[in-house]
């Protein structure tokens, strides 16, 4: 290649040499941080025609090669069609000069993009955008040991577009920018809590119920603990396999699908290129977050005199009560507004003790998002790579940063960062052997307050909805921070959750012919997870306990008015002042006064090795032939040791506490065994055939049922191919049919189901002067427990119309999990144990899954390109036992299915026989009023418009104290028996109970649309579930949860039945002690929460700087892009804080919040800027 | 190319290498830190390590931490007692849904209301997984006298379970072997009656009698602290079957039992009554108290610690305190109930009053002045260091560390003699009223009663002017005007002995349903319930005396009239103090006796073929 360089500062030429560059630039890295690029003064011309022979007859063609967002292409092979040995390649400005012949026809070729034949005329100038490949059905896909051409696939199997779905975004890892991109692939973003690993299901949510239902994650081949340890800017390519026969050749941890990820090698020609990228985002709730004030105190005090309280507080620490309320009605309009985050909790004006009743009550409405919540928290990535070919040897280097922040205003810290190094590399030895080595090293680091006492049981972000709008933070009027949660975040030292990854691996190709091959390859990881909680005391004013009385410095009683003001006793406001007691409140044992540290290592050895023949026989008969044997072991150690009485609260270490000193650790291993082997047969290109043949083996299950086989076959027909479909062949490019059916055999399971284990521990009795160990009940057990199988048939279309300008893929299957392992059927409670598992159950999963792209650059330029998805999996209960409780899981049950009432409407005063106050009456029911709950005490009702005998529901009435009455839910008597009842819970009796709803996502979608022109480009993802439900849960969705707490959305306190809003949506308030499924809130259809939505998860605008600008200065692509994550959200959930992708319980895969829906890290969304840089 | 064909061969047969060379047991993994059923009851040591994991389920004591569950907590307290400035705990009245725990943790399956265990047969399973190892693992492994000792073990606790699971349910089934989960006819059956699984529970209660070691160390289970649980259980279902008309022979017979195994503890010569009242519950270290049979240490360095002090410490407000029917139980120092007594103070309620005239135990129990952390202003300070007092009421200095939440170390005891004589004697005078036993005798009310009564006073108490109460003389027995007139006057004293002995231990509930006295419970029938002591708010609470105070603070003259403050009669505000915002339970019935198992339960038996018989008095 001729290369002509002028004199740079930056870059002089013997630096052009890839290996001294390269050296050279990690050295400038290190010194200056990345990328500090100078615009360098630079006159020069790349290539100077005149540099070269013209021969005669022969015309000088010059031209830029670009893809189809208008980047230069280099590499780009250019020949004459003619001559193929006479061409030359583009420079890496995507520029190219080739002397030919006149009214030649010129062939671009680049891998990765469609080659296009041109003929040159009498042009000079021909500039090309060449079309990416990946419509095109001979594109190389990734596949279960090995690849195979997309065109030749016979089962489920998806690839996802690196560039368009991972980078650029603002997103942190992987598992978040795969949601919504392939049909079938379910990713959830349950919580915004940075560093939270997205839950990830292949086709539907379930695969068993007892296992672990995730899909197995494969970076070369190898499994990895945690997708968020991978840079997506290292990633090559995603396939994800879906169906039995493309999983099967993975045996034992592939039964819920294989996501397979392969990671950039050496670049492909003879050069250095560098890459850099970075992303500057900032983040914020998706929705303002909007609590209830005083109307949620008149909500609580409501259901303390429907209680029957007298006279009515609310005893909690901060107390309301009428009195208090009044006064607060007073503080709003006077200081509503007017007081800010900085102004401090002042005698008189915000609160007032009680010296009667003992209790302090509070005045002012305090908003717990100005004092908790972080808004518009910054992010920041940055990644740079080498990659290039230096002869026989390839190379790719790539390093990545990222600092995530939290959103947990008064922390010291709360973040979530992670640091990746890559390094593959290979060498071609000789036509035969080629060695590869690559090591990958991964640091995650979640970074939280160590608050503990009670947030560590339930998190930071449950207190920011616990407690009602009287609860102080802040300071008081001395300007010492009152004790809380705000304080108590501001005061913890940071805890840090790190995580080192460390893979090493080793692999050979040796080509014994040119067709036939063995790979190896060795991989061991080592993870290591540590754990620091570095504790502190806390000492504030305590306003948990009582307060005293306060003086001045003369020892005199000082009163106070209410507005604050210090007075004389005799003013007609004044009351004594109080002050609560300023102390530590962490005693010397007690969270969070201790240091700990866990440390917990995980190793794995994987050897991959596996033969492949290509055998092509005349006639158009292909086969290829596979084998190879697959063992993986992993072990496990932890320890921990904690000190407890730190001595030292700035720098609490191990040395520098003085209480007592507490440790433990565990052990765990696990091994699998495989030995695998696939023939894949190809007649014409037009029959296709698989089979997979694979012989697992697993430490889980005895020793005598831990071996089986688990086959596969696959077939597709492509039809396109016949003669009898040439008519339809200038529309239809392609078109497939292609079925499948396999068994796989999943063991993800605990490792000793099979065993009687007895737990041994400390206990808590002492004697002698000691804790006493204690040695548990042998837990009850099936010995000859045995795999479960996942069976899955799957049918599918691949289509591709008009030059692949349009692609359809159509799936369906039917996914049966039999053996499954579950609670053996029948057992009472008085076995005395939860029931041991045994293979006794079975579900299936139906689904479909529908794919449409649609690719196309119009002449002007434009490149338009639309990718859209959706897919449905509903999983039914096959095989439980004899089971027919709508509770438990009965045969025809459907995952996820929710049973409840249908609600007819609230009841008002006019349905009930009035006393002479105005009261409904309370009557104790006859068998003529009902025959079902006779004896039964309710509100009498009038009888219907024309006489009818009124429906008591008696049945729902779970409190002793509730009684239905005006305002209260009113169900329907669907069977029309006159009586409201669940029934007996059963199948076939169930009362007036029907499905309501399903919680399981159903149509989910995706929808990317992208657009290019002339190096501007635009794209928008939108994504979205068609329909799910769930029942509400906890404070935030149910009303008067309790009240006592009394924090309650606004749109909730602002919509319940009074007299005087009869026609309010939520019902008359009433404490539900703290359940959510029982008197008002029983399961109905008014009250379910419709989960759908479609989010615009991705907007992005990028320009690409021109490259006349850019070859100056050596660079050959610049992009500046700015984009909006999860900017718009359309979901029907009205004003409730809750988030549309929200699952109660759930933060992230391996993390769990607090049980009620909404109370964790709020969902944000981001606004974010960067540049994609390639020199 | 030597090395390269090498290379290539290697790599070839790399694979068959890993296939043959794996070690067999590649896949052999068993748990690395786990203890496997098989292998374990190997000696007696296993057996011992085993038997441990009993005792934090039955030997509460104060629990750990927080956990209300059987512990002395106010605010989970359920008797007539105790009344909070609220609607008073309802019973239930609906059959549950369903009426199933799986919790395994000590004490953690509870039923408030019955201060039992709920439908949860893990405990048993437990009893019966260790009686059948001990005979078919262990027992060549050990000696005839360990093979005796640990069954009786064993047995007690099956015992213990059973009758405590009949206490809240009464008919259970009864499971005498593991249930295996293929054996559904033994797993569905019914509930027994509650007469045979109390017969079960006799025999083993029997053969812990009889085989037990009588020392086993410290703070373990030995044969004394059985026979003291066991004194305890056959007087429940004695009594119980007694006052509920049930089968006299059977309540003959574990009366008869009760009053043994009480009898054997206190022939024994091992336990006396040496030390005052308040040292029992508020001791750091019970080891020297002679009183308590067995009692479970509370310790700081090994982070086992309670709350039941923080309660009690004037910070940490009670939502339940002792009202004036509790206040008016407790004797005049002369022996005599209020009415009856010569006392000078006699006829007065006020707390100063009532130190100095009442039963010492008054003195132990509560706070000697006023305070507004109790809903009736009499603080419960039972279980609180006597020390308590220097930190409560304006301007005393904060309660120390150690007296708040969940750093209370102070020793619980678990079982004690008083008990014991008073289960001991309350046995003897049913056997001799209702079943031709001997006649009561003054010697067995001194080594009962009257020993109580003359336990040693502390030096505190001395220096307030407490005494000790007279003894109880069978030839003048009180005559009280409130006695019930279907108990006779000396059942009443004991009676009475009981509820002033164990206030807020986890009896009075217990024994009101097992005299069928669960109308107490109704708070409708006397006034005194929702009444505090007498105060004079001037003199005794100034505080109260406020802007704050009028049309709030009531208090009831002797007369029953109410006063409540306007704002101009501070002087006027002396009388009995009206508990602010008290309101009486939801009505109730007789099924309050017994707990209701789960509708979702009954529905499992019939789907199998099965019947589960509905507790009585519910439908």
């Amino acid at each position: 290649m001729i290369r002509k360089y002028k004199n740079n500062l930056i870059f002089p030429l013997w630096l052009r040499h890839p290996f001294k560059r390269l050296k050279m630039f990690f050295g400038l890295s290190i010194v200056l941080g990345f990328a500090t690029q100078v615009m360098a003064d630079d006159d020069g011309r790349t290539q100077s025609a005149a540099a070269l022979d013209i021969v005669l007859q022969e015309q000088v063609i010059r031209g830029t090669i670009t893809d189809r967002l208008g980047n230069p292409l280099s590499g780009v092979t250019i020949v004459l069609k003619d001559t193929p040995s006479r061409g030359t390649t583009s420079d890496e400005n995507g520029r190219y000069t080739l002397s030919v012949p006149e009214n030649s026809v010129l062939i671009f070729s680049s891998v990765g993009h469609n080659s296009q034949e041109v003929s040159v005329g009498n042009r000079r100038e021909i500039n090309i955008a060449l079309e990416d490949a990946e419509t095109a059905m001979d594109e190389v896909v990734v596949v279960g040991y090995g690849t195979q051409k997309k065109s030749h696939l016979t089962g489920a199997v998806s690839t996802i577009n690196i560039e368009d779905n991972l980078q650029g975004r603002a997103i942190a890892d992987i598992g978040r920018g795969l949601q919504g991109v392939s049909p079938g692939l379910n990713v959830r973003t349950p919580s915004g809590d940075v560093g939270s690993e997205a839950p990830i299901r292949i086709r539907g949510m379930i695969g068993s119920l007892n296992g672990e239902s995730t899909p197995l994650i494969l970076l070369d081949n190898v499994e990895i603990p945690n997708i968020q340890m991978v840079n997506a800017d290292d990633v090559a390519s995603i396939t994800v396999l879906k169906d039995a026969a493309a999983t099967s050749i993975y045996g034992a941890k592939a039964a819920m699908g294989v996501i397979l990820i392969t990671t950039k090698d050496g670049a492909k020609q003879e050069d250095v290129e560098f890459s850099y990228s970075n992303n500057f985002s900032f983040q914020d709730p998706w929705k303002e977050i909007e609590m209830a004030g005083s109307a949620g105190i008149r909500y609580s005090l409501d259901t303390y005199i429907r209680n029957g309280n007298n006279p009515v507080y609310i005893p909690i620490f901060v107390s309301a009560g009428e009195e208090s309320y009044e006064r607060t009605l007073e503080w709003e309009a006077k200081y509503g507004g007017k007081l800010g985050v900085d102004d401090p909790w002042t005698y008189g004006r915000d609160w007032y003790f009680d010296p009667v009743l003992n209790r302090r009550f509070g005045v002012r409405i305090y908003d717990p998002v100005d004092y908790l919540l972080n808004r518009w928290a910054p992010t920041k990535q940055h990644n740079l790579s080498a990659s290039g070919t230096s002869g026989n040897t390839t190379f790719h280097i790539g390093l990545s940063t990222m600092d995530q922040s939290g959103m947990i205003k008064p922390a010291k810290e709360d973040s979530f960062g992670r640091r990746t190094a890559t390094i593959r590399l290979s060498n071609k030895v000789n036509d035969k052997l080629t060695l590869r080595a690559g090591t990958m090293f991964s640091q995650t680091d979640r970074r939280t307050p160590f608050i503990a006492t009670n947030e560590q049981a339930h998190g930071f972000w449950y207190y920011m909805y616990r407690w009602h709008s009287l609860w102080p933070h802040g300071y008081d009027e001395s300007g010492d921070p009152l004790r809380g949660t705000w304080y108590e975040a501001q005061q913890a030292n940071t805890e840090s959750r790190k995580t080192d990854y460390l893979n090493l691996n080793l692999g050979a190709t040796v080509d014994f012919t040119n067709n036939w091959k063995a790979e190896i390859d060795y991989s061991y990881w080592n993870q290591e997870y540590k754990r620091t909680q570095p504790g502190t005391i806390y000492t504030a004013r305590n306003i948990w306990v009582a307060p005293s009385p306060r003086v001045d410095e003369s020892g005199n009683p000082v009163y106070m008015n209410r507005d604050g003001e210090v007075v004389p006793s005799t003013d007609p406001g004044a009351s004594r002042a109080y002050d609560f007691p300023m102390e530590s409140y962490s005693a010397n044992t007690l969270n969070p006064n201790y240091y700990q540290r866990n440390v917990s290592n995980f190793y794995r050895h994987t050897l991959n090795a596996y033969t492949v023949y290509d055998l092509n026989l005349d006639g158009g008969h292909d086969f290829k032939f596979t084998g190879g044997i697959n063992l993986s072991t992993y072990d496990g150690a932890s320890q921990w040791g904690r000190i407890d009485d730190l001595i030292d609260i700035v720098n609490p270490q191990f040395n520098f506490a003085v209480g007592t000193q507490t440790t433990g650790g565990g052990a765990s291993w696990e091994a699998q065994l495989g030995y695998f082997t696939r023939v894949n047969y190809a007649y014409k290109d037009k029959y296709l055939l698989e089979a997979n043949l694979r012989y697992d083996g697993t430490s889980k299950f005895p020793t005598d049922l831990r071996w089986r086989w688990f086959p596969s076959f696959s077939a597709g027909w492509v039809a396109s191919e016949e003669p009898f479909m040439q008519w339809s062949s200038s529309a239809l490019d392609f078109f497939k049919i292609r079925g499948s059916w396999g068994t796989v055999g999943d063991q993800a399971v605990s490792s000793s189901l099979y065993l009687a284990t007895m737990g041994s521990a400390l206990s808590d009795w002492i004697s002698d002067g000691r804790l006493r160990n204690y040695v548990g009940t042998p837990s009850p057990v099936y010995a000859d427990i045995t795999w479960q199988d996942i069976t899955t048939l799957n049918l599918g279309i691949d289509a591709y119309f008009w030059n692949n300008r349009i692609g359809v893929v159509v799936d369906w299957y039917q996914r049966d999990t039999e053996n499954m392992l579950v609670p053996s059927p029948g057992v009472a409670p008085t076995y005395g144990a939860s029931a041991a598992l045994g293979n006794f159950g079975s579900l299936r999963t139906r689904g479909w899954e529908f794919e449409l792209t649609y690719n196309h650059r119009f002449q002007n330029g434009l490149g338009v390109n639309v990718a859209a998805n959706i897919s449905d999996a509903v999983t039914t209960i096959t095989k439980y036992g004899d089971t027919r409780s709508i509770d438990s899981w009965y045969v025809g049950k459907t995952y996820g299915e929710i049973w409840g009432y249908e609600t007819d409407r609230l009841y008002q005063l006019d349905d009930f026989v009035l006393d002479g106050n105005g009261n409904p009456t309370l009557i104790t029911l006859t068998s003529a009023d009902s025959e079902q709950y006779a004896g039964g005490r309710a509100n009498e009702l009038k009888p219907g418009p024309n006489g009818e005998k009124p429906v008591y529901q008696v049945a729902l009435q779970n409190s002793s104290n509730f009684f239905f009455g005006p305002g209260d839910v009113k169900f329907k008597d669907l069977d029309g028996d006159g009586e409201l009842t669940p029934g007996a819970r059963l199948v076939d009796d169930h009362g007036d109970l029907r499905v309501i709803g399903n919680s399981t996502p159903r149509y989910t979608y995706g929808f990317r649309l992208g657009l290019d022109y002339k190096g501007v480009d635009f794209s928008m993802f939108l994504q979205g579930v068609g329909s799910r439900q769930i029942w509400r849960s906890g404070q935030l969705l149910i009303p008067g949860f309790r009240p006592s707490e009394m924090s309650m959305p606004k749109v909730i306190a602002e919509d319940y039945w009074t007299e005087d809003n009869p026609n309010a949506f939520y019902p008359a308030a009433y404490g539900n002690g703290g359940v959510s499924t029982t008197n008002n809130f029983q399961p109905q259809t008014r009250y379910l929460l419709d989960m759908s939505y479609l989010r615009v998860k991705n907007l992005t605008v990028g320009y690409s700087l021109p490259r006349s600008l850019l070859s100056k200065v050596g660079v050959s692509s610049t992009r500046i892009y700015t984009s909006l994550e999860n900017f718009f959200t359309f979901d029907n959930l009205g004003g409730l804080p809750v988030d549309p992708e929200e699952i109660p319980g759930v933060v992230g895969e391996g993390f769990s919040g607090h049980s009620w829906a909404g109370a964790k890290a709020p969902m944000f969304k981001s606004f974010s800027f960067g540049l994609q840089l390639n020199f | 190319m030597k090395f390269q064909y090498r290379f290539k061969y290697l790599i070839l047969l790399a694979p068959l290498f890993v296939a043959f060379s794996c070690k067999q047991d590649l896949l052999d993994r068993m748990p690395l830190t786990t203890i496997v059923d098989e292998g374990f009851w190997r000696n007696e040591a296993d057996i011992r390590l085993y038997s441990i994991g009993f005792y934090e389920n039955y030997f509460i004591g104060y629990n750990t931490v927080q956990v209300e569950n059987y512990a002395p907590y106010p605010n989970s307290n359920f008797s007539d007692d105790m009344v909070s400035n609220s609607t008073q705990t309802n019973f239930e009245n609906i059959v549950p849904a369903s009426r199933v725990s799986t919790a395994t943790g000590p004490g953690a399956s509870w039923l408030v209301q019955h201060y039992g265990p709920t439908w949860n047969f893990y405990w048993v399973r437990k009893t019966n997984i260790f009686i059948d190892r001990l005979e078919n693992v262990a027992k060549p492994n050990l000696t005839e006298e360990e093979y005796n000792h640990w069954t009786a073990v064993a047995r007690f606790f099956r015992g213990l379970e059973y009758s405590m699971l009949v206490s809240v349910f009464g008919d259970v089934p009864y499971f005498d072997r593991v249930v295996e989960d293929t054996d559904l006819d033994y797993m569905y059956k019914d509930r027994d009656d509650r007469g045979l699984v109390m017969d079960h529970v006799y025999n083993d209660f029997e053969y812990v009698l009889a085989n037990m070691r009588l020392d086993d160390g410290n703070q373990v289970l030995n044969r004394y602290i059985a026979a003291a649980f066991i004194s305890r259980r056959m007087l429940f279902e004695g009594t119980f079957l007694h006052y509920h008309g049930g089968d006299g022979t059977r309540a003959e017979k574990y009366l008869a039992l009760a009053a043994r195994a009480a009898e054997f503890v206190m022939n024994s010569g091992e336990y006396s009554f040496s030390n005052d009242y308040k040292s029992l519950f508020a001791s750091e270290d019970l080891s020297t108290n002679n009183e308590v049979l067995l009692y479970r240490t509370y310790d700081e360095a090994l982070l086992v610690r309670h709350s039941v002090i923080a309660r009690q410490n004037g910070s940490g407000p009670p939502s339940k305190a002792a009202n004036l029917d509790f206040i008016k139980a407790f004797l005049c120092v002369d022996g005599e109930p209020w009415q009856n007594s010569t006392e000078p103070a006699a006829s007065s309620f006020s707390i100063a009053d009532l130190v100095a005239s009442r039963d010492s135990r008054f003195e132990a129990t509560f706070l000697d002045f006023a305070n507004n952390t109790a809903p009736s202003l009499l603080l419960t300070t039972k279980h609180a260091p006597r020390d308590i007092v220097n930190y409560i009421g304006p301007g005393k200095p904060p309660v120390p560390a150690e007296y708040l939440f969940s750093v209370n170390t102070t020793d619980a005891p678990v079982i004690r003699l008083a008990e014991v004589v008073l289960n001991w004697i309350e046995a003897k005078a049913v056997l001799a009223e209702h079943y031709g036993g001997m006649a009561v005798s003054q010697a067995e009310l001194d080594r009962s009663i009257n020993a109580i009564r003359s336990r040693p006073l502390a030096p505190e108490a001395i220096a307030k002017g407490v005494r000790k109460t007279a003894p109880l003389s069978l030839a003048a027995l009180p005559d009280d005007p409130g006695r019930d007139s279907d108990v006779s006057p000396l059942m009443w004293e004991i009676r009475r002995e009981r509820r002033v002995e164990f206030y807020m231990e986890r009896f009075r509930l217990l024994d009101l349903k097992r005299w069928k006295k669960m109308h107490y419970m109704d708070f409708s029938t006397k006034p005194d319930y929702f009444l505090g002591p007498w105060i004079d708010f001037e003199v005794e609470m100034p505080a109260l005396i406020a802007p704050a105070s009028i049309g709030v603070l009531q208090v009831q003259k002797e007369n029953g009239t109410v006063v409540t403050y306007n704002g101009s009669n501070a002087s006027d505000m002396v009388g009995f103090y009206v508990i602010r915002g008290a309101v009486n339970r939801q009505p109730f019935g007789d099924e309050v006796y017994l707990a209701p198992i789960g509708e979702r339960q009954i529905i499992e038996y019939e789907e199998l073929g099965y019947t589960l018989t509905q507790t009585v008095n519910w439908r």
